[in-house]
C-alpha cells in the first residue's frame, strides 16, 4: 500500500523515517493478518465465516497454478466488463456530444438521462436478464447501463464549461464550430471526461458481476456464488480477491491513460513532451534562428 | 482626406437589457496608426465598446464602421488580447502562436517562420516549446501578444492586457508594446483603469463614464514620441492626468457609489 500524501488523510500523523515507516506498515500487517490467522487456527473464528488467510492464499494458488480453473472465468468477466464499458461510454459520450451541440436536444431529451441515472441501475437487472437472456449479452448490457452516466454527465459538463475568453478568442479568429469543437472544447474537457471514464470502469465491473450473480454459467461472480452455496468460504474469498485484482488492473490502466493523455497537468510530463515536440519541430523545420 | 479614418462610431449604443445601457451615444473616429487609450471606472462599458468593434457582439443602435464597412462580425484585420492570456494549456508556445494560421488554413513554412520570429520579438527565445503552465504570467502574456501579431491584424484591441501583472512587468511590457505597434500601420485601442498608463501610451485618451456608458471626453496627448518614463513627472504630463481626473470626478460628483 502506498501512503496517502502527508497533507491529506494522514495529516497529524508524526513523520517517520522510511525505515521506520516500513517497519510500522509491516507491524500493522502482521498484527492484522497474524491475529486473523491465529484466531482461525485456534478456533476463535469459525472457518465457515472467516477462513484463515493462508487457506485463502492456498486456494488462490490452486486456482491460478494447479488447476488453472480461474483463467476462463477471469477472461470472460473482463471481456464482459470491457465490452459493457465500451458500449456504455460510447452511448454516454455520444449523447453528451449531441446535447452539447444541440440546445434543443439538451433541453428536451437530456433530462431523461438524469431520471435514468437516479434509478438504481442494479434494480433493472431482472429486466435485463429477461430481455437479453442468460448469456454474456445480459452482462454486457447491465455493465453498459451502470457505466453510461458518468461519461455522459462529465462530457456534457466539460464541453459546456469552456472559458468565456477562450470562446471569444476562437470567434474573433473566425473559427468554425468544428474547429472550435476539435481544438478547444474537446481538449479543455478531457480531464473531466477521463475522470468520468474512471468512474465508468468501476461501474462496468460492478454491473458485470451483479448480472453474473443473478444468472450465469461462467464468470468470477458466479464462481464466487457457487463456492458460497457450497459453504466453501476460502474459495469465495479467493474469488473476491480476484475481483479486487481485476478492479486494480482496470484502475491502473485508467491511471496510465490519464498520465499519458493529460500531459499538461504534470510538470514532469510537460518537460518530456516539450522536449519531444522540440525535437520533432527541429527535424521538420530546422533551426529557424539560423536562417 | 487629411487623416485616414479606420474606425468610426456615431450615435453608437449597446443595451443589454432594460436596466443596463453599457454604451450610450458614442461618437468617435480613430485615425490609422494611432494609439487610443480607453480609460474609465469598472463597469463603464470599455470591454463592451471593444467587443462591439471586434464584431463579437451586435450594437443596438447607431453606426459603427471599420474601414468604411458596417461591422457585422469578426474580421481578420482585427485582433484581440485580453487580461488573461487565454492560451491552450496543451499546446507549446509556438503551437499557440500558430493557432490563427491553423484556423485559417494558412499554415506553412512561412507561417512557422513568422511565428518563430514573433516569439523572438516578444522576448521568448528558448521558450518556444514550453507549455503555458511552465511560464510566468508575464511570459504567458508575451505568448498572447505573439499570437496577436501572428494574426497579421493591423487593428489591435487590447483589453487590460497587462492588468493582472505586477507593476514592473507591466511597465516593461507596455514599452515593448509601444515599440511593436509604433509606426503608421497599426491602430491600437488599449483599455486600462490606470490614468497614468493611459496617458503615457496614447496619442489620444478616451475617458468613459458609467451609467450609462458614455465617452465623456477625448483628450489629445501632445507629448513627444517615443515616450519615456521621465516624461511622467513633467508638468505637461500631470496636466493631462488632472484633465482626466476632472472629467471623471465631474461626472462622479453627486452620484451614488
Ligand atoms: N453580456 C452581458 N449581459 C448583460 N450585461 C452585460 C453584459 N456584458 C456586460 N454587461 C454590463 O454592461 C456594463 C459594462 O460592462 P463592461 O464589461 O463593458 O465594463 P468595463 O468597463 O469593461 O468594466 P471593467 O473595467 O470591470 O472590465 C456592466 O454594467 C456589465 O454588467
Ligand atoms: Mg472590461
Amino acid at each position: 500500500m502506498s501512503d496517502i500524501g502527508s497533507d491529506g488523510v494522514l495529516a497529524g500523523v508524526k513523520e517517520l523515517s522510511p525505515v521506520q515507516k516500513t517497519l510500522a506498515h509491516g507491524l500493522v500487517f502482521l498484527v492484522l493478518f497474524g491475529g486473523w490467522e491465529l484466531g482461525s487456527r485456534m478456533g476463535y473464528v469459525n472457518e465457515l465465516i472467516m477462513p484463515a488467510p493462508t487457506s485463502i492464499a492456498y486456494r488462490l494458488y490452486e486456482m491460478f497454478f494447479v488447476t488453472g480453473s480461474i483463467y476462463w472465468h477471469y477472461i470472460i468477466t473482463m471481456y464482459e466488463a470491457t465490452m459493457g464499458f465500451i458500449i456504455g461510454v460510447s452511448i454516454g459520450m455520444g449523447l453528451a456530444i449531441t446535447a452539447a451541440i444541440s440546445p434543443v436536444f439538451r433541453r428536451y431529451w437530456a433530462p431523461y438521462a438524469v431520471v435514468f441515472n437516479v434509478t438504481p441501475g442494479i434494480a433493472v437487472t431482472p429486466f435485463i436478464i429477461a430481455w437479453f437472456g442468460f448469456g454474456w449479452s445480459s452482462k454486457i448490457a447491465l455493465a453498459a447501463l451502470v457505466c453510461f452516466f458518468p461519461p455522459f454527465i462529465n462530457t456534457l459538463t466539460g464541453l459546456l464549461n469552456i472559458d468565456k475568453d477562450a470562446t471569444e478568442l476562437f470567434r474573433s479568429l473566425g473559427s468554425t464550430k468544428k474547429q472550435y469543437f476539435q481544438k478547444c472544447q474537446i481538449p479543455s474537457a478531457l480531464p473531466i471526461i477521463i475522470a468520468g471514464l474512471k468512474l465508468a470502469m468501476t461501474g462496468a465491473l460492478i454491473g458485470t458481476i451483479v448480472a453474473q450473480f443473478f444468472s450465469a454459467s461462467e464468470g468470477v461472480g458466479i464462481l464466487m456464488q457457487r463456492f458460497a452455496f457450497r459453504l466453501n468460504m476460502d474459495g469465495s474469498f479467493a474469488a473476491l480477491i480476484v475481483m479486487s485484482l481485476m478492479g486494480l488492473s482496470l484502475f491502473t490502466l485508467m491511471e496510465y491513460m490519464d498520465y499519458k493523455v493529460l500531459y499538461w497537468r504534470r510538470h514532469s510530463r510537460m518537460e518530456e513532451v516539450s522536449a519531444k515536440r522540440k525535437k520533432q519541430w527541429l527535424k521538420q523545420n530546422g533551426d529557424m534562428s539560423q536562417a | 482626406m487629411a487623416e485616414d479614418i479606420v474606425i468610426s462610431g456615431s450615435g453608437l449604443r449597446k443595451q443589454f437589457n432594460e436596466n443596463v445601457i453599457a454604451v450610450e451615444d458614442a461618437n468617435f473616429t480613430i485615425p490609422r496608426g494611432s494609439f487610443i487609450s480607453l480609460v474609465g471606472p469598472s463597469g463603464c462599458g470599455k470591454s463592451t465598446l471593444l467587443r462591439l468593434i471586434s464584431g463579437l457582439i451586435e450594437k443596438s443602435e447607431g453606426d459603427l464602421l471599420v474601414r468604411s464597412n458596417e461591422v457585422v462580425g469578426p474580421r481578420s484585420d482585427i485582433g484581440m488580447m485580453f487580461q488573461k492570456a487565454v492560451l491552450l494549456d496543451w499546446r507549446t508556445s509556438i503551437e499557440n502562436v500558430l493557432l490563427p494560421d491553423e484556423i485559417r488554413g494558412t499554415i506553412d513554412t512561412d507561417a512557422k517562420k513568422r511565428a518563430w520570429d514573433h516569439l523572438q520579438l516578444v522576448g521568448l527565445k528558448d521558450f518556444e516549446f514550453s507549455f503555458p503552465r511552465q511560464l510566468s504570467g508575464g511570459m504567458q502574456q508575451r505568448v498572447a501578444l505573439a499570437r496577436l501579431l501572428q494574426t497579421g491584424a493591423d487593428i489591435m484591441l487590447l483589453d487590460e492586457p497587462f492588468g493582472a501583472l505586477d507593476e514592473f512587468t507591466r511597465e516593461r511590457l507596455n514599452d515593448e508594446l509601444l515599440r511593436i505597434v509604433e509606426g503608421p500601420d497599426i491602430t491600437t485601442l488599449f483599455v486600462t483603469h490606470n490614468i497614468q498608463e493611459a496617458i503615457y501610451l496614447a496619442d489620444q485618451v478616451f475617458v468613459m463614464t458609467p451609467r450609462p456608458g458614455r465617452i465623456a471626453a477625448q483628450i489629445k496627448i501632445d507629448l513627444p514620441t517615443p515616450r519615456n518614463i521621465d516624461m511622467t513627472t513633467t508638468p505637461e504630463f500631470n496636466n493631462y492626468v488632472q484633465q482626466v481626473r476632472d472629467v471623471l470626478s465631474g461626472h462622479l460628483d453627486g452620484q451614488p457609489l
